[in-house]
């Protein structure tokens, strides 16, 4: 294996793709290099070459979420999704461009199962345990997409901006098909430089885990307000963060036999979250 | 690949393979166990260290990203031949029963007690929330960090 330390985005992305990768906090790509699921001849360190820090309404991928959870100009759906994911050594240097590109949590996948999203036939969670998957999105892969900070930025109408385009953050993510099993539209040699927000009038995160600290999310629900209007999105529910168009579209949920509870809580706290905001 | 690096405030040189843990490093290349290798996920917080004054996992950094930084393992905790407070409250409270998650609470209780010197309980379980303990049930661990906040 080689590492590389470029000194420009330029000459990062210039070093990216044809089976290598980027690295920043490390604290998802470590162990998934370990634990063989991630196969790299080249990692490419970013830490230098990604902006990092809060300028106004800008946050560079780089900024740790140790250093979001603190922060008290950044609306409070971020902060809290910051704040409630993972551990304080996991916050220290896990990123926020990194967070939005992590992994499922699926045991199928994570312990190497070849499974339907590692390009195999069947989604074992499907028939087998499932209950931390998907109650949407699930028909091809029950797979429940862990971040928190997604549906934050979902819900707050982020945009993002890569060493190639300016999109908004719904756009970063797809639903897996059959030709395409990725469920982010990032190129292999593309790295996201920005995130931009918009400011709401109010807003909050709401999480439902197996214990009060360093789970992932059963539920999360971000809510955000924006004069009369109120954007919703959850996290845990879907292999994609997903972005609830109305309340009603909870009635429209297909949850496995082991999951239905998810749609409960996740009616729960898209109630309270309203109530907050 | 070779790589300089601070470890409790000595510089220090390794050999290191580009994907290899700053964990692996310092156990195996640097001779200091103390930091102790479990789940390799981040997941029980037994091998944390500070790196540039902040907690990280050790297992999940790697060797390579800490060049150039400044380490502090729990072996750096002691002074001139004297525990840390942290480490005789472990002592006096009976906070360790098998001792393998001792090392990262120990690091983890020195953290929080260096940035805030009152915390409240709530403060303690945030603080030690990425770091479990199979055996004692946390009062004693509890216990030994109150005792650890009143020394200082």
């Amino acid at each position: 294996m080689e590492l590389l330390r470029p000194s420009s985005p330029e000459e990062a992305t210039g070093a990216l793709g044809n089976g290598s990768r980027a690295l920043a906090g490390g604290t998802e790509l470590v162990p998934l290099i370990r634990d063989g699921l991630v196969k790299a001849d080249t990692l490419v360190e970013i830490r230098d070459v990604v902006p990092r820090g809060v300028t106004g309404t800008r946050i560079g991928a780089g900024t740790t979420l140790a250093e979001l959870e603190l922060d008290g100009e950044i609306p409070q759906a971020l902060r809290e999704a910051c704040a409630q994911a993972a551990s304080p050594q996991l916050r220290s240097m896990g990123t926020i461009g990194g967070n939005l590109l992590q992994a499922t949590r699926c045991w199928y996948w994570r312990l190497g199962f070849d499974c339907w999203l590692h390009g195999g036939e069947t989604c074992f969670a499907r028939d087998g345990a499932q209950r931390e998957h998907a109650v949407f999105g699930n028909d091809k892969c029950a797979s429940a997409h862990p971040s928190d900070i997604a549906a934050a930025l979902l819900a707050l109408g982020a945009t993002l901006r890569t060493t190639r385009r300016e999109f908004a953050v719904a756009e970063l993510y797809r639903l897996p098909t059959d030709d395409d099993r990725n469920v982010t539209t990032l190129a292999p040699d593309e790295l996201i430089l920005e995130i931009e927000l918009t400011t709401p009038d109010a807003s909050t995160y709401l999480k439902a885990m197996d214990r009060r600290k360093w789970s992932f999310p059963i539920v999360g629900v971000a809510a955000a307000r924006f004069g009369g209007e109120t954007r919703i999105a959850l996290a845990g529910v879907a292999p994609i963060p997903w972005l609830l168009d109305s309340v009603a579209i909870l009635d429209e949920a297909t949850p496995l036999p082991g999951t239905g509870y998810k749609v409960e809580i996740a009616r729960a706290l898209v109630r309270r979250a309203i109530e907050a905001i | 690949m070779r790589i300089e690096l601070s470890v409790n405030g000595e510089p220090c040189e390794a050999d290191v393979w580009e994907g290899e843990s700053l964990l692996y490093a310092l156990r195996e290349r640097l001779g200091l166990p103390g930091s102790k290798n479990a789940c390799e996920q981040g997941e029980c917080g037994s091998c944390s260290v500070l790196l540039d004054g902040k907690l990280v996992c050790a297992c999940l950094v790697l060797a390579a990203q800490a060049e150039g930084h400044e380490i502090v393992t729990v072996e750096g905790l002691a002074e001139d031949g004297r525990l840390h407070k942290v480490q005789e409250a472990f002592v006096a409270a009976g906070a360790v029963q098998c001792g393998f998650c001792t090392p990262g609470l120990v690091v983890a209780t020195a953290d929080l007690l260096a940035r805030n010197v009152y915390p409240s309980d709530d403060d303690i379980r945030e603080a030690l929330s990425g770091n479990l303990c199979r055996c004692t049930g946390y009062a004693k661990i509890f216990d030994a960090v109150r005792m650890a906040a009143a020394s200082l």
